[in-house]
C-alpha cells in the first residue's frame, strides 16, 4: 500500500503533465501571494478524563495560531505553506503525574488546624478531580506542511503533492503524499484521487506510578514509592512485600512506531445552475501503538490500591475527593491494526444572491466495531451588497463504542484490548454556532504591502451526551500582496 | 454501501444537463465551495480528537496522537 500510494503521489503527476502552447494566454491559478493568519481558542470541561481511567476533570484549553502563505511561482504552479503550533494546557494530562505538592491536590488542606494531617501520607497524594502541576499539564505541538500544485494549461488537471511534519513532547509525525484531479463535462464533473502516508513516532510517556515501577526494578520499597505508603480500599497501609500487593499488569511499550496509510476518492457533480454535490470516499489503515500509553486502565477483576489520604477513599468517585489517587493497573491496549471506511457526501444549494444552503453527512465504520454517522446544516445568509455573510449552523453526530471500551473499572484484567477513553465510548453530540465573514473584494485596506481580503469569525458550542461540552472560537483574515 | 454509492455516481452521471461556464456564477459563489473554509478546520481538529470517526470532510484522517 505504502508503495502504490508513493506511485500514486509522486509518479503519475509527472506522467499526466500536461502540455500546451505556452503562447497562449493563460489566467493565473493564483493571481497574487496570499497570507491568511488563523487561529482558534478552544476550551472544554468533562468528567470523563481517559488519563485517569474514565472518571476526572478533562479541563483543557488550547490556542492554536497558524499562518498559511500561498505563492503563486508562475502561471500554473503554486507553493503552499501551511505553518502553526497548537499551546494546550490540559487537567486531565496534568495527571499523568498527579502526585504533586504544589497543585489543587498537594496545596489542598481540609481544615483550620495545624498541617500534621498530611504527614501521614508523605505529603503525596493526589486526585482525578482537579489538576496537578505535573509537567505534562502544558505542551505547544508545532506542524508544518509544504505543498506544491500544478495546473494543466487546460485547467483541466492539476496534481499535488505534499509533505509534512509535526511535533510534540511525547510524539512527532513525518507525513507526505499527493494527489490527482481531473474535470471532466466542461468543468461539470471532477473526479480527484489523493494519498498520504503518516509515520509516527511515540516518545511514550506513562502514568507516573507505572512509570516508577518499572524503573524501581519492579521493587516497591525503592524509587518513588519507597518512602510513600500505599492504601488498600479500606485505607489500611499494606505491606510492600506482599505478592498480592499493587502491580501494572502488561508491561512497557516495545514498538513506538504508527503509520498511517490514507487514500481518498472524490466525486463531484455540478447538478444545475444552483446546485451541486460531492460524493467521497477514504480507506484509512493504521498499524503500530494505537493507543495512548498516558492513559490508565482500572481492572474489576484487581483489588484497588491507593495513595493520599485514606478517609478520602470513599468518595474516589467525586469531584469531593481532593486528595486521593488510585494506583493504575494498566495502560489502554488497543489491537495493533485498524482500518477506517468513512463515505461523505456533501450537497450544496445555491437559493438566490442572499441565501445558501450547505448540508454534509457522513456514514463511518471501522473494524474495531465503531459505527457513526454524522449530518451537518448551514445556511450562509449575504448582506451589505454581499460583503457580509452571517453562517448560522448545525451539526449532529453519533457513534457507536469501541469493542474494546468500558468504563472506570469496568474491564477484566484477562482481556487482551482495554480502553476507558469515552471519545471511543457510544455516545451522540450537537454542535451549534454561528459564523460571520466580511470580505472587500478589491482589498483597497493596505497594510505593509498586503491588502485586507477578508475577515472570518466563528463560534460554535459542543455537547456531547457523556457530559463533555466544549466551546471553539476561530478567527481568519486573508491578506493578498499588491 | 459500495453499491448503492455507485449506483448513485451513475444517476448523478446519467441525469444531469451540462451548465454552461456562463452559467456558473451561482455555483462559483464562494459559499458553494465543496470543502471547509478555512477557519474551519479547527472545529474538524477538534472533532478529530473528541470522536471515534473521521475522515471523507477533506480534513486529516491520520498522524497525530490525538492525546488531549
Amino acid at each position: 500500500m505504502n508503495k502504490l500510494l508513493l506511485i500514486t503521489s509522486l509518479i503519475l503527476p509527472v506522467l499526466f503533465y500536461g502540455q500546451a502552447d505556452q503562447n497562449e494566454y493563460k489566467k493565473r491559478v493564483l493571481e497574487t501571494a496570499e497570507v491568511d493568519y488563523v487561529m482558534s481558542y478552544y476550551t472544554q470541561d468533562g468528567t470523563h478524563a481517559s488519563v485517569t481511567g474514565g472518571i476526572g476533570t478533562e479541563k483543557l484549553e488550547d490556542i492554536t495560531p497558524t499562518f498559511i502563505i500561498a505563492l503563486p511561482l508562475n502561471a500554473d504552479d503554486v507553493l503552499t505553506i501551511d505553518a502553526g503550533i497548537s499551546a494546550y494546557s490540559s487537567a486531565s494530562s496534568s495527571n499523568l503525574d498527579p502526585f504533586d505538592s504544589s497543585g489543587a491536590s498537594g496545596g489542598y488542606d481540609d481544615d483550620d488546624d495545624d498541617d500534621d494531617d498530611r504527614a501521614s501520607y508523605a505529603g503525596v497524594s493526589g486526585t482525578p478531580w482537579y489538576a496537578s502541576s505535573g509537567a505534562s499539564a502544558q505542551d505547544v505541538w508545532s506542524g508544518v506542511t509544504v505543498n506544491y500544485s500544478h495546473t494543466s494549461d487546460s485547467r483541466d488537471f492539476s496534481w499535488n503533492t505534499q509533505a509534512s511534519f509535526a511535533n510534540e513532547y511525547d510524539y512527532n509525525s513525518v507525513g507526505f503524499g499527493g494527489g490527482l484531479s481531473q474535470q471532466f463535462n466542461e468543468k461539470n464533473t471532477s473526479v480527484s484521487l489523493s494519498g498520504l502516508v503518516f509515520l509516527d513516532n511515540w516518545n511514550p510517556k506513562y502514568p507516573t506510578e507505572i512509570d516508577s515501577y518499572y524503573e524501581a526494578g519492579s521493587n516497591l520499597n525503592n524509587g518513588f514509592f519507597g518512602p510513600i505508603d500505599i492504601l488498600d480500599q479500606t485505607g489500611a497501609i499494606i505491606n510492600k512485600n506482599d505478592p498480592n500487593a499493587w502491580r501494572p499488569n502488561g508491561g512497557l511499550i516495545v514498538n513506538t512506531s504508527r503509520k498511517t496509510y490514507s487514500g481518498s476518492i472524490n466525486f463531484s457533480q455540478i447538478l444545475s445552475k444552483n446546485l451541486q454535490l460531492l460524493l467521497s470516499v477514504d480507506i484509512v489503515r493504521q498499524q503500530g501503538w494505537l493507543a495512548n500509553p498516558m492513559q490508565r486502565v482500572y481492572f474489576s477483576d484487581k483489588p484497588n490500591f491507593y495513595v493520599g489520604n485514606p478517609s478520602s477513599i470513599p468518595n474516589y468517585e467525586t469531584p469531593q475527593n481532593t486528595d486521593v489517587f488510585q494506583l493504575g493497573d494498566d495502560i489502554e491496549r488497543l489491537p495493533s491494526v485498524r482500518t477506517k471506511l468513512p463515505f461523505g457526501a456533501r450537497l450544496n444549494y445555491y437559493v438566490n444572491a442572499s441565501l445558501a444552503v450547505r448540508t454534509y453527512f457522513r456514514y463511518y465504520q471501522d473494524d474495531w466495531g465503531l459505527v457513526s454517522q454524522t449530518a451537518s446544516i448551514e445556511f450562509p445568509v449575504k448582506f451589505g451588497l454581499g460583503k457580509f455573510t452571517l453562517y448560522p449552523n448545525y451539526r449532529y453526530f453519533t457513534q457507536t463504542a469501541v469493542d474494546y471500551f468500558a468504563p472506570y473499572e469496568g474491564h477484566l484484567s484477562t482481556s487482551d484490548f482495554y480502553t476507558s477513553d469515552y471519545d471511543l465510548s457510544a455516545f451522540s453530540s450537537h454542535q451549534m454556532g454561528l459564523g460571520f465573514n466580511y470580505t472587500d473584494l478589491f482589498a483597497q485596506l493596505k497594510f505593509l504591502g498586503f491588502g485586507f481580503k477578508s475577515l472570518d469569525v466563528r463560534y460554535n458550542y459542543y455537547d456531547r451526551s457523556d457530559g463533555l461540552n466544549a466551546h471553539i472560537t476561530s478567527m481568519g483574515v486573508k491578506f493578498v500582496m499588491d | 454501501m459500495k453499491t448503492i454509492f455507485l449506483l448513485a455516481c451513475a444517476f448523478v452521471l446519467s441525469s444531469c444537463k451540462i451548465v454552461k461556464p456562463y452559467d456558473m456564477v451561482n455555483i462559483n459563489d464562494p459559499d458553494m465551495l465543496l470543502a471547509n473554509k478555512k477557519c474551519e478546520r479547527f472545529e474538524t481538529n477538534f472533532q478529530i480528537y473528541r470522536e471515534g470517526a473521521s475522515g471523507a470532510n477533506g480534513g486529516k484522517s491520520g498522524g497525530g496522537c490525538g492525546c488531549n
